[in-house]
């Protein structure tokens, strides 16, 4: 189960980003732009709700949660610095997906009690994609949170995340870990879309 | 038949996904799932077929925690 999140580089923007990764299979995207305008995020938005319609795909917005209902988005994902999760679904609703990112056991067991729908876990390895990261956790950071979360009966689904590439994907996902969120990993190939290809056929 | 949703085993009796979301009365929106790793679209529920120890992710809005 792959997430792809929004990520530019010279080539692509945030828009090709997003149409590449629906173009090679994958049917669940985030669109996260940091340092974007409310303008340009709704205008992005759009465009991204038409094509998840499109591809059948699940559409998920970072942080804005005043816009998912403007933008008709499936959910939010909300980091560590934006509006906490119980506070996001008083003013959501039930009909909204919740994500929330953890780097820790006690994260995704706090965020679980604040009705979060699923977890960014990570990073896993240093990424330059984000700024300001927690910890790396690699292999055994995984294998550890994923198995406090069975003895505690969390039955939520847990998404690895950072700096993420096609080959780590099978030991990931030995952890207990339901998938992978991507980004960088993704538009920095030679060609997107075969690293697509590739990263669906290791999930 | 008994199969894996969200890491829990739950016994079923629904042949197929879309029989399934009925079953857990999943949401008409606000809901993504997964079988063995892969995303299905909701309009592939109906021909994706449930077996004995098939694992599903759901990703749902409404019932978090």
């Amino acid at each position: 189960m792959i997430q792809f999140i929004s990520h530019f580089t010279e080539q692509h923007t945030y828009l090709d980003s997003i149409r590449l990764a629906l173009e090679g299979g994958i049917k669940w995207v985030q669109l996260r732009m940091k340092e974007a305008s409310e303008e340009e995020f709704l205008s992005v938005g759009t465009e991204v709700r038409r094509l998840c319609n499109q591809y059948g795909a699940t559409f998920i917005i970072d942080d804005h949660v005043e816009l998912v209902h403007k933008l008709k988005a499936d959910g939010v994902h909300l980091g560590k610095n934006d509006m906490p999760i119980i506070e996001a679904r008083r003013i959501l609703g039930n009909n909204v997906i919740i994500g929330g990112t953890a780097n820790t056991f006690e994260d995704i067991a706090s965020h679980y009690q604040a009705t979060a729908n699923y977890i960014g876990c990570g990073p896993f390895r240093f990424t330059t994609t984000k700024k300001g990261l927690s910890p790396t956790l690699g292999l055994e950071g995984y294998r550890s949170i994923m198995q406090k979360v069975k003895e505690a009966a969390i039955d939520i689904p847990v998404v690895a995340i950072g700096g993420i590439t096609a080959e780590d994907i099978p030991g990931i996902m030995q952890t207990g870990i339901s998938g992978i969120a991507l980004s960088g990993a993704i538009l920095r190939a030679e060609n997107p879309i075969e690293e697509i290809n590739r990263i669906l056929k290791y999930e | 038949m008994n199969i894996n949703v969200n890491n829990k085993t739950i016994t079923t009796d629904a042949a197929n996904l879309s029989a399934l979301a009925q079953e857990l009365s999943l949401p008409e929106k606000g809901v993504a799932v997964a079988i063995e790793n892969k995303m299905v679209p909701r309009t592939l529920w109906e021909q994706t077929p449930l077996e004995e120890g098939t694992s599903v992710v759901i990703i749902k809005a409404a019932c978090g925690g």
